[in-house]
């Protein structure tokens, strides 16, 4: 193996990978997700406090949730991916005179690189949250980041390994071989749940240590909280670069063979399909054409995994509502369940602000139809999925919410307007989502934009999206915040009144600013001059 | 009188001209082909024509609507296929051409009867239940024709349609091209295939810099280019487009 080959390759990978745009995307991402990591962890950390958490469950907690990194690298892995190739490296690396294994060696060293670069902050950040709550110091905080990279690492040589050994027969076979690995991971790791289950004996939650997501979990947890096992340690650790040498020494292995073919290709915008063939859906006899424009918006959705995606958010975001409730944050902070709108509302930014790289606008702006109508069409298709899955979070954190506030009907009223009002947001968010993709979003066929420009485009998309969203959305919050006083001052024999009309109030407002930022999408596809 | 007017149009981006004071008279029933080197402001034009792109100045008359005006009116007669067209890869070809169909006004009777001939003729029965995503590039091809047609326009405007195709979809393509100019439609086509341009094109305009640099049928391009009355093609357009003191066969 030459090292020399190896050292171009990457150093070329990186100059291509690390552009200007990417070093200040790198920078606006890092930022948010660190406080996010910080809101995240204060909220657990108040959680095990009030539900007397130890830290053995926080350990299988940390498990659990590497557990899910493994498993969704698992899946990339059995998809070819687990070694990711581009165009440029089909047509220039793979035609040239370098080893396969080199070639093996090069990505999993920048692929390392990339999640260290990537994962080290926030990591770091989470683990001096909670050494700053234990009282442990920063230097073992970062030894616990350390690990956890160590652990990173770790998948992406298991996920590489696994795209390899695809060449080696398994490929036929590779659906019972996924679900096989998926359900031994996650078995392993839910078996300390069994420590909840009296007189069901402790070693049987040991074997969750097996694998390198207990391992890390136990180490960095453990460290973080200052449990004192200085020899367990070391012996966990010893093992954790058991499967690091394991994996590596195995991809070194099945590296020798040529393994291009078994790579999946990235194409960027490309979307994947089960099946090639499906029965068509879209009638549009007797349909009106708006009609048939939302049923295909809904086709598009649902055979492009949109809403798989948008049913596991919400069910993510409803577990980390619950915590945040059972955190007691709720009654510790009366007008906190604000937080419910922020979180709930932002939900809806997300989902729609890749819709116009779905479109084909040569079609559309070739057509004699209104823009701004289609837009609003799509938008009814694509906010029904929203609320469908919206609503149920909103009711179940919002039931205990209000019979918690039954005896003070002031802050009652705040909850009252809380709840549909995050709604509206997501609903508002959505429709900015819509109107920033409209006018800085990269449309499918036209390369007008370098991909270092779009990446430009892409961040300064995200830092107005987030500015104008929240512009849009405050006179909402600003409704909820001054509900208790209005209450206050009113007295409570008006509440039902005054709370029956801050709704309709709070509706009429997100129906006008939706009106608003759609028309405004519309106007920008129009003014568009790409395909 | 023409069926597409086009007058002094030009079109700027930023500080770069693409289109630069353009005059055009297409007459109806016309094949009219429009050559250029790469950059040159053709597919420019083309997205100008069809209301794509909004002119910085000048004016563009279907049948004496004004595109800019009525754009709505204008593009219900024009059928327009870009040069590289993207289609919807998580609908069928069935119903991408339905839902093209009903945008553009295609009664639902009609509709039906269009996609079924033309999957006939195109060879694409069998993959109207596929998934555009899993179709060949040639095949793709096909269907973004047929979408172009489906509501019958007057007008073909067809942005290089044989790039990059198989001889046998080639035949297939140029084909469906010569009926659609016996039913009457006036076709605006641009390509590289000078061959092409020479058998199908009735009058070619050779665009350079944005600047219509001659217009005709092959016998006046002959003579603009001083070239010999037996001249192909090929030899007219590098004579056309060659740059002042630049030997046009280096070029």
């Amino acid at each position: 193996m030459s090292l020399g080959t190896i050292g171009v390759l990457v150093r070329y990978w990186v100059k291509g990978r690390f552009t200007k745009a990417t070093l200040v995307g790198l920078a606006v991402g890092e930022t948010f997700s660190i406080v996010f990591v910080l809101f995240g962890s204060s909220t657990y950390l108040s959680f095990s406090n009030r539900v007397g958490l130890t830290t053995g469950l926080s350990e299988v907690a940390g498990s659990l949730l590497l557990a899910l990194y493994l498993v969704g690298l698992i899946q990339s892995g059995f998809n070819g991916s687990g070694l990711p190739v581009n165009s440029s490296d089909v047509d220039y690396v793979f035609t040239s005179p370098v080893p396969p294994r080199e070639v093996f060696g090069a990505k999993i060293l920048l692929n390392s690189l990339t999640t260290v670069l990537f994962g080290f902050p926030p990591i770091l950040v989470l683990y001096l949250r909670f050494s700053a709550y234990y009282r442990t110091g920063w230097p073992v905080a970062i030894l616990a980041g350390m690990v956890t990279l160590v652990f990173l690492v770790i998948g992406l040589l298991l996920s590489a390994d696994i795209t390899l050994s695809l060449g080696r027969g398994i490929g036929q076979r590779k659906k019972l071989w996924r679900n096989l690995f998926i359900t031994l991971v996650l078995v392993i790791s839910l078996l300390p749940i069994t420590l909840l289950i009296p007189e069901v004996p402790g070693v049987i939650a040991e074997a969750a240590r097996i694998l390198p997501n207990g391992l890390a979990a136990t180490i960095s947890v453990g460290l973080v909280s200052g449990t004192s096992r200085t020899i367990a340690y070391l012996v966990d650790l010893l093992l954790l670069f058991g499967w690091l040498v394991g994996f590596l020494l195995l991809g070194v292995r099945l590296s020798r063979g040529h393994f291009y073919e078994v790579l999946e290709v990235s194409v960027p915008g490309a979307e994947k399909f089960d099946e090639p063939s499906q029965s068509s859906r879209l009638n549009p006899r007797g349909r009106s054409l708006w009609s048939v424009v939302r049923l295909k918006e809904r086709i598009l959705i649902s055979r492009t995994r949109e809403a798989r995606a948008l049913f596991v958010n919400a069910m993510f975001l409803s577990g980390f509502l619950v915590i945040y409730a059972l955190s007691g944050s709720f009654q510790s902070s009366p007008t906190s369940f604000l937080f419910i709108l922020f979180i709930i509302g932002s939900f809806g930014s997300g989902t729609a602000s890749r819709w116009i790289e779905k479109e084909r606008l040569w079609i559309l702006k070739s057509s004699p139809v209104s823009m701004r109508r289609y837009v609003k069409e799509v938008y009814r298709a694509r906010l029904a999925p929203l609320l469908f899955y919206l609503t149920p979070v909103t009711v179940a954190v919002g039931v205990p919410l209000v019979l918690s506030q039954l005896g003070q009907p002031s802050l009652l009223l705040g909850v009252v307007l809380a709840l549909p009002g995050a709604l509206e947001i997501a609903s508002i968010t959505m429709a900015g989502g819509m109107y920033f993709a409209s006018k800085y979003g990269q449309s499918s066929a036209d390369d007008i934009l370098s991909s270092q420009a779009q990446e430009l485009a892409d961040i300064r998309r995200f830092l107005f999206q987030t500015v104008i969203n929240l512009i849009m959305v405050s006179p909402l919050i600003l409704l909820v915040l001054a509900s208790e006083r209005l209450a206050s001052s009113l007295g409570p024999g008006s509440l039902p009144a005054l709370a029956a009309s801050l709704v309709i109030v709070s509706i009429v407002f997100a129906g006008f600013a939706i009106n608003v930022l759609l028309n405004k999408a519309g106007d920008a596809v129009s003014r568009r001059e790409d395909l | 009188m023409p069926q597409i007017s086009v007058e002094r149009l030009t079109k700027h981006y930023g500080t770069l001209v693409a289109l630069d004071n353009v005059s055009l008279d297409i007459g109806s029933g016309e094949i009219f082909g429009l050559l250029g080197p790469n950059g040159a402001g053709k597919s420019t034009l083309l997205k100008t024509l069809v209301g794509i792109l909004r002119p910085t100045s000048g004016t563009i008359r279907i049948d004496e609507i004004d595109i800019v005006v009525e754009p709505e009116k204008a593009k219900r007669m024009i059928g327009y296929l870009p040069e590289n067209p993207s289609l919807y890869t998580g609908l069928t070809t069935l119903e991408f051409l339905q839902f093209v169909g009903k945008i553009r006004g295609v009664d639902d009777e009609l509709l039906d009867r269009e996609i079924s001939e033309s999957l006939k003729s195109f060879g694409l029965e069998e993959k109207r239940n596929s998934l555009l995503g899993s179709l060949s590039k040639g095949m793709k091809q096909k269907v973004a024709l047929i979408a172009t047609s489906l509501h019958n326009p007057e007008v073909l405007v067809l942005d290089e349609p044989l790039t990059a195709l198989d001889p046998k979809t080639r035949v297939s393509v140029k084909d469906w091209i010569g009926a659609r100019t016996k039913r009457g439609v006036t076709t605006i086509l641009s390509t590289h295939d000078l061959d092409v341009a020479q058998s199908h094109a009735g009058r070619i305009a050779i665009i350079d810099h944005g600047k219509i640099v001659a217009v005709g049928d092959i016998e006046s391009l002959r003579k603009m280019a001083r070239a010999e009355s037996d001249a192909r093609l090929e030899d007219v357009f590098l004579r056309l487009t060659a740059e002042k003191g630049e030997d046009p066969i280096l070029k």
